[in-house]
């Protein structure tokens, strides 16, 4: 959203002031970083949750667990969103995952127990850059990534539900990755 | 599992596509391996690109601000009173965020069977094992029965001594979950008859409030009687 223009540089120098602000305990500087990654970070959540109300509490973990331990980001392993929609979807996925568990628990069936392996569903929604890159994808990586990062599916789990060996299921995730972060190097966040 | 072995899974690392032991595993190589740390940054780099920027969601940030707040502030109140307070703040929150619960919350159905098959269905519900049958107390007085039954439905079934509402405001039925979330179950109107209301999970409790009349954007959270004993 006219961000991608901004050097990198920069954007890293915003967010170390930014965290060096908010371990200061500054809340205007969270309300801030709030501000500009809140909608990535909400984003991330509803992709893997698909439920609004979810991932708000997403959100609000997300930026409770900022506030409260701000000494985890580290400016030189990437940019302030990268690592707010990194934890946004790390919880997004233990929730997915709690829920399974307690299905299984009950041994009941999971009302919405198959995410769609229909990739285009999760695809579409992208922005250009990044779903021209997936689109370049062979199909079967790009239907692994998907349904492993956005269904939250384990790689063993995502090979359960495609009859394929779990080892081939790895191979072609890593070889997806491999291909996105080339065609993706230098598009900064 | 050797350097190589772990490299291999950074990328499904990344993807949070690992299960635990292997998880595990990768987060213990990660501490004493700059190489893979490294190669991990990038694969976040990569996976991040999948959020979208829109606008931030601003009252979830009134939710952040009252639950940071409440952290600073909780040295200082003891536990009990410390539980109750954040269920006020929460009902308050709830409020303040209805423009958006409402999405999902049906406004109740009022009277559509006609009020007496109504109290006679809530009567054959709270009979029911497993239902919750519950009532909103004022001085002393049931003011409303609250039933819901395993199915999910639930009724309220005001008495007489619930007082009229100006026709600007409205009563309004709040759900507390087991984790002291408020989430509104419904808008009953400032006289309210007999009126359903689904709710499918486990309940703690639930709250009726006086708000603005069809629906309320921030609340003083004027509450009318609590249920937190189910
Ligand atoms: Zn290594």
């Amino acid at each position: 959203m006219g961000r991608t223009t901004r050097p990198w540089q920069m954007s890293t120098n915003t967010d170390s002031g930014v965290a060096a602000r908010v371990r200061s305990g500054e809340r205007a500087a969270l309300e801030q970083a709030f501000n500009s990654h809140g909608g990535a970070v909400k984003s991330m959540a509803m992709r893997v949750l698909r439920e609004e109300s979810l991932a708000e509490d997403v959100v609000q973990d997300v930026f409770v667990a900022f506030w409260r331990d701000p000494a985890k980001f580290d400016d030189s392993r990437g940019s302030l969103r990268t690592f707010l929609v990194t934890i946004a979807h790390r919880r997004a996925v233990d929730l997915v995952r709690a829920e399974e568990a307690r299905f299984r628990r009950e041994e009941r069936v999971p009302q919405e127990s198959e995410p769609s392996i229909d990739d285009e569903v999760w695809t579409r929604a992208l922005g250009d850059t990044v779903r021209k890159a997936l689109d370049e994808l062979p199909d079967r990586e790009r239907k692994a990534i998907a349904m492993a990062y956005f269904g939250g599916l384990s790689y063993v789990e995502v090979a359960r539900r495609l009859g394929e060996p779990e080892g081939t299921i790895k191979s072609r995730i890593r070889a997806g990755m491999t291909k996105l972060s080339v065609s993706l190097a230098g598009v900064s966040t | 599992m050797s350097h190589s072995d772990i490299r291999d899974l950074i990328p499904l690392y990344a993807l949070d596509a690992l299960e635990e032991p292997e998880a595990a595993e990768v987060d213990r190589h990660l501490k004493d391996c700059e190489d893979c740390r490294q190669l991990l940054s990038e694969s976040y780099q990569v996976t991040s690109l999948m959020a979208d920027d829109g606008p931030a969601p601003s009252h979830v940030w009134q939710r952040i601000d009252y639950q940071i707040s409440d952290l600073e502030k909780s040295e200082i109140v003891d536990l009990a009173t410390r539980r109750k307070q954040r269920r006020w703040m929460s009902i308050a929150l709830a409020a303040a965020t209805a423009a958006v619960v409402f999405a999902g919350v049906t406004i109740m159905q009022q009277s559509i069977e006609g009020d007496e098959a109504l109290v006679a269905l809530a009567g054959g519900v709270a009979d029911n094992q497993g239902s919750v049958v519950a009532d909103f107390v004022v001085d002393d007085a049931s003011v409303a029965q609250v039933v819901l039954g395993v199915d999910g439905v639930g009724y309220v079934i005001p008495t007489d001594s619930l007082a009229p509402l100006d026709s600007d405001r409205t009563y309004q039925l709040w759900v507390i979950t087991p984790d002291e979330k408020v989430i509104s179950a419904g808008v009953l109107g400032a006289t309210p008859g007999p009126s359903t209301f689904t709710w499918k999970g486990d309940v703690a409790g639930f709250a009726l409030t006086r708000e603005v009349a069809g629906g309320v954007v921030s609340s003083d959270g004027d509450v009318v009687s609590l249920i937190t004993d189910i």
